[in-house]
């Protein structure tokens, strides 16, 4: 039904065992580059294919996917933290808690490679609260929470810039080393940018990917060293301190049985450790209280401070 | 130590995961638009050959009033960049950023091929100019890659991102408020193995997204996610599959007929 073939292209049988059988063309150049692995367009389908393994398979095959799998994943920045301030638990309450956070990680930064995301806090609730009540789509509330948390980061930003720290873009990672050279501390953008495309949540209409998850992703995909949940409590309790006296604190515990047991009330996303459960990079998620100092810069000393949770060996 | 300053609102305090108690009523952002793929591996990749009758055919339906936009796949470039990405064990999240520029291309090219008819090549955020361009007739085109990027999920078993171009589709109708997602491709829809591997598949012209997890086939002509996202849509219920190498079934499509293969929710 498709006749004809641009003459250059290899005209290859339906078979992938069979070698592909070279065109004239390809002769001509296969005595130029002899040496070199060849890339080769294929047809005979109509189609016109580049050969590869995935040549003229379905991503949907399962078998096929499987072959792009092992077991590790690329680590490129396995000597960063990433360290997530709470936008309810530290900027809710201004300036008393703010301050004494920024003084220690102008301290800290001299020493270690962070990068720093910060949540947004009661006004991404707010807005939440206004756009589920006006019905908007989940993409939509999706599309407007991220100007909540920017807010919190532009603060940040400007108490921890005399310090040496910049706003991050969007996904500019491949200029970290060069912050990391010259002192600088970046400042990443926390939620992620699912925006109109949030896809529907298992539960509810509320996006599933704020900003807890935004941030484990961006430390999970470059591979790094651990990530530091700032919060205003000691760690991860069994039910929340706020209002049980009798809440018992994790303070090592492994994710597996984390998700198996889950407390009664998360501090963090439960979409974040879900990522983790598939995730193979990282190893080690703490939550610290950022109201008491010191313990952010324990946390990165590699001290085991407020709940340590660690994945069991994936590789 | 100062006390967290927390805006009233049902949701101050919460954590913001699973359901909430409020009362939820959406709304359609344009249900009238159409959303279309043009599939890269079954169409883009054929050249003008298939291209340009199905251009005809989009061309002849936003002649009579309706709105569509399209979106595009990414085909053998995509599928040869993973390839060599996997080899390199690179994460999920930078496979998904390297499929981002596949669809790109594609979606450029069918702009520079629309743009006498109207076509308009459009980026992520750019659903908020909709209502312009539709109004003045024109025909959006844009890459059906979702913006997820580095923030793209591993899934178990797969480097590949589980998000692609049809997941963009399907997610771009469920913001929009459409009922149905119209994905042209170069089969008459669902079958039950491969047709172009095993002769002996069999058409499925209905079927529900239920009806299609059980059967748990190794093969889909659609991603996973979209079928397991479909039940719990609040817009988009239907998914239809359209041969786009038969003449006239993109055109029925459009106009809303019930051609090539339905999944619904």
């Amino acid at each position: 039904m498709w006749p004809v073939e641009a003459h250059e292209l290899v005209l290859a049988p339906q078979s992938q065992t069979k070698a592909p059988q070279f065109g004239r063309l390809c002769c001509f150049f296969g005595g130029i580059f002899r040496e070199q692995r060849m890339t080769k367009l294929v047809g005979g389908d109509g189609r016109t294919h580049i050969e590869s393994r995935l040549m003229r398979e379905s991503l949907q095959n399962r078998k096929v996917l499987s072959q792009t799998e092992s077991e590790r994943d690329l680590q490129i920045f396995p000597d960063v933290s990433l360290v997530s301030i709470g936008g309810q638990s530290i900027f809710d309450r201004g300036k008393d808690a703010i301050l004494p956070l920024v003084a220690e990680i102008a301290e800290v930064k001299k020493r270690h490679k962070i990068v720093i995301g910060v949540g947004g806090g009661t006004r991404v609730r707010h807005t939440v609260s206004i756009a589920m009540d006006l019905g908007l789509p989940t993409g939509g509330i999706a599309q407007l929470v991220g100007a909540m948390e920017e807010l919190n980061a532009i603060l940040l930003n400007a108490l921890l810039a005399p310090h040496g720290s910049m706003p991050m873009q969007r996904d500019h990672f491949w200029d970290l080393p060069l912050y990391f050279d010259a002192g600088i501390t970046p400042i990443a953008i926390s939620v992620p940018p699912f925006h109109f495309w949030e896809p529907p949540p298992l539960e509810g209409a509320v996006p599933m990917h704020g900003s807890d998850f935004g941030l484990f992703q961006l430390a999970e995909v470059l591979g790094m060293k651990q990530v530091i949940y700032v919060k205003d409590e000691d760690g991860l309790y069994d039910k929340d301190p706020k209002r049980h006296r009798d809440a018992k604190r994790y303070t090592k515990v492994r994710l597996e049985e984390l998700v198996a047991n889950p407390p009664a009330e998360n501090i963090l996303d439960e979409e974040m450790y879900r990522t983790w459960l598939e995730a193979k990079n990282l190893q080690r998620v703490v939550i610290v209280n950022g109201l008491k100092r010191g313990e952010l810069t324990r946390a990165l000393d590699g001290e085991d401070v407020g709940t340590v949770i660690t994945k069991g060996a994936a590789r | 130590m100062s006390e967290r300053r927390t805006i009233d609102s049902p949701l101050a305090g919460s954590t913001l995961t699973g359901p909430s108690s409020l009362d939820y009523n959406p709304v359609a952002v344009m249900p009238d638009v159409r959303i279309v793929k043009i599939g890269g591996q079954s169409i883009m990749d054929r050249g003008r050959r298939a291209l340009f009758p199905i251009l005809d055919e989009i061309i002849e339906a936003r002649r009579r009033g309706i709105q569509v936009v399209l979106l595009a796949g990414g085909g053998t470039r995509a599928r040869h960049i993973y390839a060599i990405a996997s080899e390199l064990e690179m994460p999920t999240g930078i496979v998904a950023t390297l499929g981002k520029y596949i669809p790109m291309q594609n979606a450029r090219m069918l702009q520079m091929l629309l743009a006498k008819h109207g076509g308009l090549y459009i980026l992520p955020d750019d659903f908020e100019k909709l209502p312009l361009y539709l109004q003045l007739g024109c025909v959006p085109v844009m890459s059906g890659m979702p913006p997820f990027g580095y923030w793209e999920k591993h899934e178990e078993g797969s480097r590949i991102p589980p998000h692609r171009t049809d997941a963009g589709v399907f997610l771009s109708c469920e913001f929009l408020g459409v009922r149905r997602a119209i994905f042209i491709k170069d089969e008459d829809g669902l079958y039950s193995d491969d047709p172009k591997k095993n002769p002996s598949a069999t058409h499925i012209p209905r079927i529900t997204a239920r009806e299609l997890v059980e059967r748990n086939l190794d093969d889909l002509i659609i991603e996973r996610v979209v079928v397991d996202y479909l039940p719990r849509a609040r817009w988009c219920k239907e998914l239809q599959i359209v041969n786009g190498l038969k003449p006239g079934q993109v055109l029925a499509a459009l106009e809303g007929q019930d051609v090539g293969t339905i999944i619904s929710a």
